[in-house]
């Protein structure tokens, strides 16, 4: 789940741009999509030119790397895991490539990316034309991924698996740039316009003198399988995914939620801040009014995908400190994403009990998670997952709720606004006929 | 009879078409820098001639005109207009369809179009500011910054019209990137001034006027002096490359709902508009104490702060946007130039067909700001499959030279229409049109054109954003302050950016002047 971002310069002064900055911001903007390794590229007169670091962008990169670094072409990239790296292909095409998911290669490739650079570059020397080559890797590559590839010739190519599981979004910036982005927000944080989705399937290449685009032959809606992940979880609540309002998904989620799994109660709160749309849901359609129940302190941790317990722990402490007044002597519909072990949970719950909650209807705005993804979201090993372990009524005893309801799928599928097989459901358990 | 045309792009081809389905059927004269190979056709057909000369030479205009013995001259371009090509033929007694000089100010200094439209009081306006030198921007920019707010969100200009190149937009909104942006801005100056440099005819050269958002459409119209007439709503679109990204071209496609409205602008915005234009045509009138006749067109905007607002005026029909209504025109164009001339327009009933029409331009690589890697290129057309097709094409900016070669040159070098009984239909009829390379160069160079225009997506979401700014302005209006802006700076107080724009009414009368020269 890694974040993409490119941003290529047209027409007259297109070398004027220093886009190192832009490409620094719209990485901030889709941090939450890997915080492990950050890298900035750039092309400029001079060639490539990387800067690839581990930890949180802020941290990783100085003002002085962003001053020095000159290139009026920019590449940027967050990973969750620090062995996720920018391929480098050496020949027969000089590129860098960047990418979000997996390509399916079978399980004899090691490093599927470096396989798909590899593909891409080959293909790229044999037919000639980049787009056409891009294409065809693409119809024959199989999986779930986006990717960006930039080329020493000045190329900018973009492009989705047919199956559209991962994002990509395009956007510009007056008569000067476009971009490509993993999700529509980081163009809202530089000032560009949000301009449409790439297609399943699609790839676009920009050069200096145009945008050419490409798609292997329309499938039909059914063989679609957008990540359902993105709308509960993963993508930023101020982003578009395929035309698609991530937060107005989040809030019938909580609607449908509150129709599916009613409960009695004074108050909704829900864990910040993935959550707070779903509770907001939750209320309107419940008619129970809602409560901010829960202040952060540090910066935002992604607690269910944080590599190791002590951090994951750590990151609850930090995360979620109660709000007394507003759960103290009431019942209370309390309204999470996910739930992966019920660690975070547990401890939750067992907090505002102490601060004088008295009962706790546990929602969880998604479906349980039942799978690893197949296309490389960090999901801890099925062992560690507690709804396959457990059904509804024990995970409430372990987590010391007074009930427990997940989303169903189907209701997952109805606040997303698409048919059942034009989602991947997989990290559900719901595999495809 | 006999018409001489003057100019050699699409939009000449256009005209050179409706002329030719005249019931007068005229002899077809004309002059253009290149060959075009669509008129040169019709020329041919109508065993009228064909010179090569260079068409801003009014001397050289008028005499060819003379020399032919023509009943009148209609012009495409504006750089006819702006060099007096129309005050020439006219004063050998040949009447003229086309702009005369001082009046194609209008056109010629965006400057000075702007300071007539504030100092008449015309509706549509927006805040500017102009400078004679890349200096001269810079420091007042630093100055005024503080003081100004709107001028951190500009659009850049060359002060005159110099084919539709030059225009930057820059949105300095993100403070985290003013110092990339600013970097930009200032290095963008200095290319303007020197490029600016290469005009003579105006002292203004650098244009900055406030940044406005909102969907944009073309109202041409016909004037004799009298009366404007308006013609079916246009939308051109300005950027190179596909989902409105890259630089600002002459225009890569448009497209026309079915009749005189676009799908996303009201009767009474249209209204509207046709007031601005006529207001405009009155003030130029006055100020220069003579008569337009000819085409006029303002581009416009749907604004939040305006309502319809002026962004810029042609002195002739637009390119691509002529193409389209030229081809809709059900009136025999040579009665319309008859009335004009006469100028009993106001007598002349003029039918539009009711159907959607889509323009593409298709421009070798290279354009609009690299044209030496767009010039010279063998360009060749299957014109059979495009009939069979369902389209027609223009030919734009190509050459046929003497052994019957095609070369680009450099710019458009063909526009395709086509009919339907939505723009989306159209538009699809030109991809598949395309699909079947009816264009190519032949030594392999690339061409590019927008898929994307006249599509339901695209027109869905100018519909969108003009819904969003008609919510904005008719709010402005109904509070009474439509047009009004007000800012607040600490220790100054409210601050009225409109009284500031005296400098530019007044004291600088003369810059860009229609007197001089």
């Amino acid at each position: 789940m890694p974040g993409l971002i490119g941003i290529y310069p047209f027409g007259l002064g297109r070398e004027n741009w220093r886009l190192a900055r832009f490409v620094y911001y719209g990485l901030l903007a889709l941090q939450h999509r890997g915080q492990e390794l950050a890298a900035i590229i750039t092309y400029g007169d001079e060639g490539f030119h990387k800067l690839s670091r581990e930890g949180f962008v802020d941290e990783a990169f100085t003002e002085n790397d962003l001053n020095a670094m000159p290139g009026f072409i920019g590449m940027g990239y967050v990973a969750p895991s620090k062995d996720q790296h920018p391929v480098f292909v050496e020949s027969p095409v000089r590129m860098i490539l960047i990418g979000d998911g997996k390509p399916g290669f079978g399980n004899g490739v090691q490093d599927s990316w470096r396989a798909f650079g590899e593909l891409l570059a080959d293909e790229i020397s044999r037919v000639g034309d980049s787009l056409k080559a891009a294409r065809q890797v693409v119809e024959e590559v199989d999986g779930g991924y986006s990717f960006m590839a930039l080329t020493e010739d000045q190329e900018l190519i973009a492009g989705r698996d047919i199956h559209g599981v991962k994002p990509l979004e395009i956007g510009s910036l007056g008569f000067d740039l476009g971009a490509v982005v993993s999700e529509s927000s980081a163009l809202d944080v530089l000032g560009m316009e949000h301009i449409a989705h790439i297609e399943p399937g699609e790839v676009v290449r920009f050069d200096p003198y145009s945008i050419e685009r490409s798609r292997v032959k329309p499938h039909s809606r059914l063989n679609m399988s957008k990540c359902s992940f993105e709308y509960v979880y993963l993508a930023r609540p101020d982003s578009i995914i395929d035309g698609i309002s991530v937060y107005s998904v989040r809030e019938r989620i909580g609607m449908i939620l509150a129709k599916e799994r009613p409960a009695e109660a004074d108050v909704v709160i829900g864990i910040p801040e993935t959550a707070i749309p779903f509770s907001l849901g939750y209320s309107r359609a419940s008619g129970i009014p809602a409560s901010l129940g829960f202040v952060t302190t540090g910066r935002k941790v992604r607690t269910a995908i944080k590599p190791s317990i002590f951090e994951r722990l750590m990151g609850v402490q930090l995360k979620l400190n109660p709000i007394r007044c507003a759960m103290d002597g009431k019942d209370i519909v309390l309204i999470d994403d996910s739930v992966v072990r019920g660690t975070t949970l547990r401890n939750t719950v067992w907090n505002m009990k102490r601060r004088g909650a008295r009962r706790i209807h546990v929602r969880i705005g998604s479906p349980a998670i039942m799978a690893p993804c197949p296309y490389g979201i960090e999901i801890p090993p099925p062992d560690e997952l507690i709804a396959r372990a457990l059904d509804e009524r024990e995970i409430a005893e372990v987590v010391g709720a007074d009930s427990f309801a997940f989303l169903s799928i189907d209701g997952l599928c109805r606040a997303i606004g698409l048919e059942k097989g034009e989602l991947c459901l997989k990290c559900w358990g719901c595999e495809k006929r | 009879m006999k018409v001489m045309g003057v100019g050699g792009g699409s939009r000449e081809h256009a005209l050179a078409e409706a002329i030719a389905r005249s019931n007068h059927e005229p002899k077809i004269f004309w002059v253009s820098e290149d060959r075009n190979p669509g008129i040169y056709r019709l020329v041919k057909r109508t065993r009228g001639e064909y010179a090569l000369a260079r068409i801003t030479d009014p001397l050289k205009v008028a005499s060819l005109a003379e020399q032919w013995g023509v009943d009148m001259v209609v012009i495409g371009p504006e750089e006819p207009n702006f060099h007096g090509v129309v005050d020439e033929v006219e004063r050998r007694g040949i009447p003229c369809i086309g702009a005369r000089r001082r009046l194609s100010i209008l056109e010629m200094s965006k400057a000075e179009m702007r300071r007539i439209q504030w100092r008449y009081g015309i509706g549509g306006k927006l805040l500017f500011k102009t400078y004679r030198s890349y200096m001269e921007a810079i420091r007042d920019l630093e100055k005024h910054s503080e003081l100004l707010s709107w001028l951190q969100n500009v659009a850049l200009k060359p002060a005159r019209q110099a084919g539709g190149k030059g225009v930057k937009v820059i949105e300095d909104v993100q403070v985290y990137l003013h110092g990339e942006k600013s970097r930009f801005k200032q290095r963008h100056m200095r290319w303007l001034e020197d490029y600016m440099s290469g005009y003579t005819d105006i002292e203004d050269k650098i244009l900055v006027e406030e940044r406005v958002w909102g969907p944009e459409y073309t109202l041409q119209c016909f004037v004799d002096g009298r009366t404007v007439i308006g013609m079916p709503l246009v939308q051109d679109n300005k950027h190179a490359h596909e989902y409105d990204i890259g630089p600002e071209t002459g225009g890569m496609g448009s497209y026309t709902g079915k009749g005189l409205l676009l799908p996303f602008i009201t009767r009474e915005e249209y209204e509207r508009s046709l007031s601005i234009v006529k207001s405009m045509i009155d003030a130029v009138q006055r100020e220069t104490d003579e008569r337009y006749h000819g085409f006029v067109a303002g581009q416009m905007m749907l604004t939040e702060i305006e309502g319809p607002t002026l962004i810029e005026m042609y002195s002739r029909l637009g390119d691509p946007e002529g193409v389209n209504v030229l081809a809709m025109l059900e009136t025999d164009i040579i009665d319309i130039f008859e009335a004009i001339i006469d100028e009993r327009l106001s007598a002349v009933k003029i039918r539009f067909s009711e159907v959607a029409t889509v323009v593409k331009a298709v421009a070798p690589k290279g354009y609009p700001d690299f044209r030496d890697l767009a010039r010279d290129h063998l360009v060749e057309v299957n014109e059979a499959l495009v009939e069979k097709l369902g389209c027609r094409l223009y030919w734009g900016s190509a050459h046929l030279d003497e052994s019957g070669r095609v070369l680009t040159r450099g710019s458009r070098v063909v526009e395709l229409l086509a009919f339907g009984e939505t723009p989306h239909e159209a538009s699809q009829r030109i991809e598949d049109c395309l699909a079947g390379d009816v264009v190519r160069l032949l030594d392999g160079w690339g061409l590019f054109h927008r898929s994307d225009i006249g599509s339901e997506e695209m027109i869905r979401k100018r519909t969108e954003i003009a819904e969003r700014v008609r919510r904005l302005y008719t709010y402005r209006e109904r509070m009474g302050i439509l047009g009004k802006r007000v800012d607040w700076i600490p220790r100054i107080g409210k601050i009225d950016p409109v009284k500031e724009l005296s400098h530019e009414l007044f004291s600088r009368v003369g810059g860009g002047s229609y007197e001089s020269g």
